[in-house]
């Protein structure tokens, strides 16, 4: 075990916290749109599919990181489209979508004999790798995020609750589903480095359900769910570096108890 | 002066390949209450989600208040507010944390960006009246995935209530209500229609409240079968025409 003022005093850790906290706030507050919406399959369909643009971007010689954003962007675009567009039911459309996004993905990356020994890091994260250009780019997409959902309060929640009943009062209502889905998939492709492929969906679904228990006015519901996840992750990451245990399920387990906390709350208040 | 709140030309409206409202004329002057009636997938739902801007049209021209709706149910801000929409189904699935108070107050705010924090007093206020004039005053603080069928049409109407509109469009909006329950919203209608002056457009399947509170029905089948006062409308020789001879399935729900 390490002390813990020996762990904050690293800059690699300062960086993480501060990555695992905004990387946290930004998922738990999308993710309180998102559960609502029931995308949370979606958000796990785009974070396997990040493995697929990362796969793509080394076949092709490119800097992943480059082509993760844009390809996130139009997988998320094409997947909409076909929900929409098919008759099929959307849980299984979007089963179908990551499973064989993993696989092509995996596939792909087993052909590259330099990045075999990558795959384990995209798949849980390395959090603890995060640099000040990767920070500054998710607090941007973080105020970004946030002055986006407080301008178009009304109309997410209205869309949220009846896409009809939104177009009808004037909210414009594909573009603001466009908008968001978008917005999601930027989220997940920036966040996958730190988070990895198969932990990112947590990051957006628990704490946007343990808030959903937890809150009875709709603003409190979308500040409790990203101070949990942003609060989460910062555990997570202090656990992890007192343990030495990887910091991603970390995170996750503390999320996972704070929503266990959360239902025990909800059962007996 | 133009009294005339909807004017629609030659509507025609194609849903997954079919052809579900074909070359439909009609208009609604001011504080009028018109029943769109017909059997089961005769377009009825199709027809005001086009006059809505929900669903495009394949031909024909919708006019709100003297404004042409644009190709993807473009319509100014200030016309788009004069418009209420109640639907057939309001489904939330498990708990919303959404309270009827926070929802009724996105109804006093107009289309387009804006602070929620803004107005915050006059909105206070106006919630307050909304809720107080559609007998929900009690329900403020629920979540809005709390109440019952009837509880939430009646917050419903507080959320068209809330700020002063002109057309109200109700596509079965009884739908789901037991036939008490759906009495008492019928008559709170008819109350706020008077007091607000709305022009009203309501899909229906109570030809006997059509007949009973509706100055003009619209008979619907694909194309406009008939148009007119309840009792030249629903005469049994029209209604058979357009439900069939199993017409009086439709009737006799009077209660009281």
């Amino acid at each position: 075990m390490v002390d813990s003022a020996g762990v904050l005093a690293q800059p690699f850790m300062q960086r993480a916290l501060l990555g695992g906290l905004l990387t946290g706030g930004l998922g738990g507050l999308l993710g309180s749109f998102a559960v609502l919406r029931q995308l949370s399959f979606f958000s796990d369909a785009l974070g396997h599919s990040a493995l697929l643009g990362v796969s793509i971007g080394i076949l092709l010689g490119i800097n992943p990181t480059l082509v993760l954003i844009p390809f996130a962007v139009l997988f998320a675009l094409l997947v909409n489209q076909l929900v929409e567009r098919s008759k099929l039911p959307a849980d299984a459309l979007l089963n179908i979508v990551y499973s064989s996004s993993l696989a092509f993905a995996v596939v792909a990356l087993s052909l590259v004999e330099t990045y075999r020994g990558g795959i384990q890091q995209l798949l849980f994260g390395d959090i603890l790798g995060i640099g000040w250009l990767d920070l500054g780019v998710i607090a941007l997409l973080l105020l970004g995020a946030v002055l986006y959902l407080v301008l178009s309060m009304r109309a997410q929640v209205l869309l949220t609750l009846n896409s009809d009943f939104a177009g009808a009062f004037g909210v414009r209502a594909n573009w603001h589903r466009i908008a968001f889905i978008v917005l999601l998939a930027v989220v997940v492709a920036v966040s996958i480095k730190a988070v990895g492929v198969l932990l990112i969906s947590a990051f957006v679904v628990i704490p946007a359900c343990a808030g959903r228990l937890l809150s009875r006015r709709f603003p409190i519901y979308v500040l409790s769910s990203a101070l949990l996840g942003g609060g989460c992750a910062l555990l997570g990451l202090f656990a992890s570096g007192l343990t030495n245990l990887p910091s991603g399920p970390c995170v996750v387990i503390v999320q996972f108890s704070g929503f266990m906390l959360a239902l025990l709350f909800k059962a007996i208040f | 002066m133009d009294n005339s709140v909807l004017r629609v030309e030659n509507l025609s409206v194609r849903r997954d390949g079919q052809l579900v409202v074909d070359g439909v004329n009609f208009e609604l002057l001011s504080e009028s209450d018109t029943a769109l009636v017909g059997p089961n997938g005769a377009g009825k739902s199709s027809l005001v989600a086009a006059v809505l801007g929900l669903l495009p049209r394949q031909t024909g021209e919708v006019w709100v208040l003297g404004h042409r709706l644009g190709p993807a149910g473009e319509l100014p801000h200030g016309v788009r507010s004069q418009i209420a929409y109640l639907p057939q189904s309001f489904a939330l699935q498990g708990r919303f944390p959404l309270s009827v108070a926070e929802f009724v107050a996105f109804g006093f705010d107009p289309p387009g960006p804006r602070l929620p924090w803004r107005n915050r007093s006059k909105r206070r206020a106006a919630v307050l009246v909304a809720l107080a004039r559609t007998g929900s005053s009690n329900l403020g603080a629920k979540l809005l995935s709390e109440l019952s069928g009837g509880e939430l049409k009646r917050v419903l109407l507080a959320f068209c209530v809330v700020r002063p509109r002109k057309l109200l469009l109700l596509d079965e909006a009884q739908a789901g209500l037991d036939a008490t329950a759906s009495e008492q919203f019928q008559e709170l209608l008819l109350q706020l229609r008077r007091q607000e002056g709305w022009t009203v457009l309501q899909v229906s399947h109570d030809l006997e409240m059509v007949r009973r509170s509706c100055d003009q029905v619209l008979c619907l089948n694909r194309y406009l079968r008939c148009s007119g006062p309840p009792t030249h409308a629903l005469n049994p020789q029209r209604l058979a025409e357009l439900y069939g001879p199993n017409v009086v399935a439709y009737q006799h729900q009077h209660h009281g």
